[in-house]
């Protein structure tokens, strides 16, 4: 017997037709009809646990919950009566009973489900006589969030997305009956990349934001829509402000790039845009020092020093990916105008191999049969693209495979491979749409993930690659044109430009006259901190545009103060290679100017003329367009050969990321202080042994002559033996001083107290 | 004693039972070795429903009909047998786990098979430590005699059994809760649907009986279903084990055919009212139950003539008060045990058993008030019928039973509060 793919029901009188399995509360929808809900949420299923989405469906004695019960032919529902509004009643005056009455001082005030259902379906007076049950108002549940045990309606929206969701299993109900409450399974911290989250499902205020407790209503907030740009994913979002500050960020439950989630990252890095360190004009290095000059005079001796130099095959830009689309369209127009072949996005660690080139969409990765994590846990470089492997995973059964020295994420269960050649072997017959997700770290890898696609390709098998990073445009960067090989759209240009690697060399060897950094701090990011800084040295006019005095700007000769995303308008192109839109929630702040008013004004300096606004939007939309459907593979032989650091003898290092690492926006927001990662070194437990350390010794970490110092010792059985992890990006101990072919040495200094004790 | 009828509690106080050998010369393990060896899994199932056996762990639910349910897609299946007995009046699952281990073992053996599972389960309540040393022991001698274990009789048949203990709580007895408790996990109930025989242990198709259910399969195999379905009241057959507590000569297990009337078993079995007292109400069937009165006492014990009296036999626990009862410290201890075993998963149960239960002990603490009445019958009425599972049901048929029938005795509470409780 075959099953109708519609059923027909009557709700409230009304008429619909839905899909076969459909819920009563989604049915309601199309009636117009709103069925209350706590437990139930559409990302996390029915729980029944509230009670309040009552309805009478007829023929059955009983009221029913709307959340639970599927819509069957000719049932007939009513959502409003004498009956339902008992039972509703009946579930409000029960949840009221212990609530305190806290609305005037509750953060959630306004946007509660509780106030707004007692509101609309409950009765305005109380029939208890006995006080109500006191309890803890202000549990610390970790670094982000804070718990209100008196608000709490256990309707376990919390406890289900750590379960359903980030998998990560950390929080429980404890205790039972009246005293249920919600708590940490092992009584350690909740530490999630997602924390925040349940801030937003929780639909009282039990659960708050640290970074947003007592800091604004809901109807003082005026809200901007957006996308988050703290990642390559570039996840929905709203940004709420208040009195010319950011005060939270929210997600945007309908968006289909994040699934209506938001990472930490996203959620809470918002503050860094008022911090007192802002830059807030530009600074020219005058003796040694660096000086308050005009705009002016900035963009005035910027031109300057580009019309000196004898020729613009020594000058050189680099950076874009945080810029917006059109900025980026500029800024490749200027100096490709201006005659410079030399532009490269690519300063993150070592030559990232073609973001751009990246091929896979949403709906791929969640259809794959096989995930190959290769590098870096996206947990760490674009979050919420992990927790779409992780739905994939667990609700469609891909198998993951995770590739180098690191674990794919901890809540996930995996497979790993050492090496990508031993990948083929590990995927069952039968696995034909596979989806890589790429760090674009080490070339190499990036070659034999091509490879293999080409090899798999004539078999049946289709493999599209994705290259999570912590740059929000590093797709767009590389589609639009700053990449020393293509213009706009992949287009082939007659003779390529020096790439990162090359513009560092010329520099040291002296071949540079002038070399700007837009939105770019390779003295931290780059692979080998040396190479950066031997080649600033040697070029006399450096420029950077950027928020703050960050390890490269510091360096620069001229030190341009830029707007944030959430100070201007535009597109970022995500992972998947969308155009998504930001919205500028705060004004651009007094003294700084946005990068595209910096490269007008240099233009118009140099007597350049740049595309105007609506061949901006059109050249866009077609190199994105060509980009789309580029090989996959184009220029891919370039990368053939260039490793990514020498083979060294002994312990090999591993750099890992860490959202909230990096010297620029992470850094300079004071409000995230408890979620920066603290300089740790990572071994796995066997290795540890084998060198006699245990954790929790205070470690030096020497290469020669450099060393990386104060460093934590961590186990973690996750990661491959014989390696030593740091976390890359992290201004306090810079990974980057150690790159070379030397062996490392490791030395305790300490051993911390309370660890060995 | 005439009502007495001893089927499952034969040869209880006379032989020892726990003893594997002496458990085969009464008959024991025969007709689990005539089922492996001649019966198909199906000729178990339709003996068992034309026995008409129900439940015995509480609701009532014809046993073959349960079995039924179970999907026929290849999945594997798990008999899982209720031993957390912990519902306030009811003792004789620990009884026939302690003193007949082996008839128990065999009935979930023959569940077992006649669902056609190859791996059994039996929760049994923490507290029960003497039960469940037994119960090892007896599942040793079995497993060493061949009972248990791969290729059975040399049927091919495997059948592996797995001792659970619980952890002291009330709701880990409800079944979803049990199976949840028996994964590892917190022990609350599931939200049905689905319910176990689609998605059950471990989301397989699974089957949950009490105790005396799956004891009473060996003697409707011995004896046929016939004789177990005449006897008793039609749609309520066969024989029962009655624990009957309170205020009564003779507290204990009785084991009678279904039918018998209260009266009887409250006078022949249980010897009577203590002396000099009086009759005032009795619980047909543990703590869940509304109380029935005098005028009820000649009321056939059985499933559906207590169910149309209003109350239910349950699992078949009678609690009988007389006329010393204070009902509302009765009513207080029901509804105080039903709070604090309240998982608090859903609001109703979480909120309403509290509430009452709050109210009732301020009652007793002498500060009631007249408006207290009212909030306690609306409070119980409303919370009813809302719930997840039946335990947030049962805070208030007992409470509403007896401030129906003894308003005077809550009334003395509220409006003379120092002289009640002196
Ligand atoms: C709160 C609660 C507690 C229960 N406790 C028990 C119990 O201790 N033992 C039992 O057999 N059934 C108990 N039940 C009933 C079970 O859910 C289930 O109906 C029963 O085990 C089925 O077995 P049966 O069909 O053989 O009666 C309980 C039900 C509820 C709601
Ligand atoms: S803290 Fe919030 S989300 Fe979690 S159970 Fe309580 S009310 Fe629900
Ligand atoms: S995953 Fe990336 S885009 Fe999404 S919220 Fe986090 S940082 Fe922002
Ligand atoms: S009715 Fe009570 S015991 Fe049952 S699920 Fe709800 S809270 Fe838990
Ligand atoms: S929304 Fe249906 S029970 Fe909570």
């Amino acid at each position: 017997m075959t099953m109708a793919s519609e059923v027909h029901l009557k709700i409230d009188g009304i008429a619909v037709t839905v899909p076969t399995g459909t819920l009563l509360v989604e049915a309601a929808k199309q009636a117009q009809k709103h069925i209350p809900v706590y437990c139930y949420h559409e990302k996390l299923g029915p729980a029944g646990l509230c009670r309040v989405c009552l309805v009478e469906v007829e023929g059955m004695p009983k009221l029913q919950i709307g959340c639970n019960t599927v819509a069957t032919e000719g049932m007939v529902v009513h959502t409003q009566n004498a009956k339902v509004d008992d039972g509703r009643r009946a579930i409000l005056e029960f949840l009221l009973l212990n609530h305190p009455l806290d609305c005037p001082i509750c953060d959630k005030g306004g946007e509660c489900d509780l106030q707004d259902y007692v509101m609309a379906y409950g009765q305005d007076s109380s029939r208890v006589i006995d006080g109500k049950e006191s309890k803890p108002k202000a549990v610390d549940l970790g670094p982000t969030i804070v718990l209100d045990e008196e608000r709490c309606i256990v309707c376990q929206r919390c406890v289900r997305f750590d379960e359903l969701i980030t998998h990560e299993r950390s929080l429980v109900v404890k205790d039972r009956g009246a005293h249920d409450i919600i708590a940490t399974a092992t009584d350690q911290p909740y530490v999630s990349q997602f924390s925040g989250n349940v801030t937003e499902l929780c639909p009282v205020g039990a659960l708050t934001s640290k970074t947003y407790r007592f800091l604004s209503r809901k109807w003082d907030n005026h809200r901007a829509v957006g996308s988050c740009a703290q990642c390559s994913v570039g996840c929905g979002i709203n940004v709420d402000v208040r009195q010319g500050a950011i005060t939270r960020t929210m997600s945007i439950p309908e968006d289909v790039t994040s699934d209506g989630w938001l990472c930490d990252r996203g959620r809470y890095v918002i503050s860094f845009g008022d911090d007192q360190r802002r830059l807030r004009t530009p600074l020219y290095r005058h003796r040694e020092q660096l000086v308050q000059v005009t705009w002016d005079d900035a963009i005035g001796l910027w031109a300057q020093a580009l019309q000196a130099s004898a020729s613009p095959q020594r000058v050189a830009a680099l950076g874009g990916g945080r810029l917006m689309n059109a900025e980026i369209l500029q800024l490749q127009a200027l100096f490709r105008s201006f005659g410079t072949p030399h532009l490269d996005w690519r300063v993150g660690r070592s030559q990232q191999a073609g973001a751009g080139r990246a091929t896979a969409s949403l709906a791929e990765l969640d259809r794959a049969q096989a995930i190959i994590v290769v590098g870096v846990p996206p947990s760490q470089s674009a979050p919420v693209l992990d927790l779409a492997i992780r739905k994939a995973v667990f609700r469609h059964k891909a198998q993951l495979i995770s590739v180098g020295p690191f674990g794919a994420g901890s809540s996930v269960p995996q497979q790993r491979a050492a090496r990508i050649d031993e990948v083929a072997g590990l995927l069952p017959d039968g696995t034909e749409r596979i989806v890589f997700v790429w760090d674009g770290i080490d070339p190499q890898l990036g070659r034999e993930i091509a490879n293999l696609r080409t090899q798999w390709s004539t078999h049946g098998r289709s493999a599209g690659v994705l290259v999570a990073t912590t740059l929000s445009n590093a797709w767009g960067a590389e589609a639009l044109g700053m990449h020393p090989s293509f213009g706009p759209g992949y287009q082939p240009l007659a003779s390529s430009g020096l790439d990162t690697a090359g513009i560092f060399a010329a520099g040291r060897a002296g071949e540079l006259d002038v070399l700007s950094f837009h939105g770019a701090n390779p003295v931290l990011t780059w692979h080998d901190a040396s190479i950066v800084r031997e080649a600033l040295a040697r070029i006399p006019f450096v420029v950077a545009t950027d928020l703050f005095l960050t390890q490269t700007s510091e360096l620069a000769t001229l030190v341009l103060p830029v707007a944030s995303a959430f100070e201007r308008n535009g597109t970022m192109t995500n992972l998947f290679g969308q155009a998504r839109p930001i919205e500028a929630g705060l004004p651009v702040p007094d003294g700084a100017l946005s990068d595209s008013e910096v490269l007008v004004a240099l233009a118009q300096a140099l007597k350049i003329a740049l595309p105007d606004a609506a061949s901006l939007t059109s050249l866009e939309e077609r190199a994105l367009e060509a980009a789309r459907i580029a090989p996959l593979d184009c220029g891919a032989e370039q990368l053939a050969g260039r490793r990514l650091a020498p083979d060294r003898p002994g312990l090999q290092l591993a750099l890992a990321a860490n959202v909230f690492a990096g010297g620029g926006t992470t850094a300079h927001d004071t409000r995230i202080e408890a979620l920066r990662p603290l300089p740790t070194a990572t071994l796995e437990p066997a290795t540890a042994q084998r060198l006699g350390f245990v954790a929790g010794t205070l470690v030096d970490l020497h290469a020669g002559a450099a060393s990386v110092k104060n460093l934590t010792l961590r186990l973690d059985a996750s990661l491959a033996p014989d390696t030593i992890a740091l976390v890359a990006d992290l201004p306090q101990a810079p990974a980057n001083l150690l790159f070379g072919s030397e062996p490392l040495r490791l030395e305790a200094t300490r051993v911390l107290e309370e660890v060995a004790a | 004693m005439s009502a007495i009828k001893p089927v499952l509690t034969k040869g209880i106080g006379e032989l020892n039972l726990r003893d594997l050998e002496v458990y085969r010369s009464e008959g024991g393990y025969v007709q689990f070795e005539r089922a492996l060896k001649e019966l198909t899994p199906a000729a178990v199932l339709d003996m068992t429903t034309r026995s008409g056996l129900r439940g015995r762990g509480g609701a009532g639910f014809p046993t073959g009909k349960k079995w039924s349910f179970l999907p026929n897609d290849g999945r594997p299946r798990y008999m899982v047998c209720n031993c957390d007995e912990a519902e306030p009046g009811t003792f004789k699952d620990h009884m026939l786990l302690e003193e007949t281990p082996h008839q128990v073992l065999e009935g979930i053996l023959l569940g077992a098979y006649g669902i056609g599972s190859h791996h059994a389960f039996i929760y049994i309540r923490g507290e029960f430590r003497r039960g469940y040393e037994i119960f090892r022991a007896a599942l040793d001698q079995a497993r060493a005699a061949g009972y248990v274990g791969s290729n059975l009789f040399g049927t091919g048949y495997d059948l592996e059994l797995t001792i659970h203990r619980g952890a002291g709580a009330y709701i880990c007895g409800e079944e979803t809760a049990l199976l949840n408790s028996l994964e590892g996990k917190r022990g609350e109930p599931r939200l049905k649907p689905p319910f176990p025989a689609l998605q059950g242990l471990y989301q397989m198709p699974t089957v949950v009986n009490n105790v005396e259910t799956l004891a009473s399969l060996p003697h409707i195999l011995r004896n046929g279903p016939e004789w177990f379905a005449q006897v008793g009241p039609e749609r309520s057959p066969g024989y029962k084990i009655v624990s009957i507590s309170g205020h009564v000569k003779r507290p204990g297990n009785y084991e009678v055919a279904l039918g018998t009337s209260m009266r009887t078993l409250i006078d022949e079995c249980a010897g009577g009212m203590r002396d000099g007292r009086k009759f005032m109400a009795v619980q047909p069937g543990g703590a869940s139950s509304a109380c029935l009165f005098e005028e009820h006492l000649d009321l056939s014990y059985d499933f559906d003539t207590i169910a149309k009296a209003g109350s239910m036999i349950g699992s078949g626990a009678m609690v009988v008060f007389d006329d010393t009862t204070d009902f509302v410290k009765a009513a207080h201890a029901v509804v105080r045990f039903f709070a604090h075993e309240s998982c608090g998963q859903c609001t109703p149960c979480r909120e309403g058993g509290n509430w009452i239960s709050r109210t009732l002990t301020r009652i007793l603490d002498g500060r009631g008030v007249p408006s207290d009445i009212e909030v306690l019958k609306s409070a119980g009425h409303q919370m009813t019928g809302l719930n997840l599972c039946a335990l947030g049901d049962s805070v208030e048929p007992f409470l509403a039973s007896v401030l129906h029938r003894f308003e005077d005795q809550f009334r003395a509470y509220v409006t003379a509060p120092q002289a009640a409780v002196a």
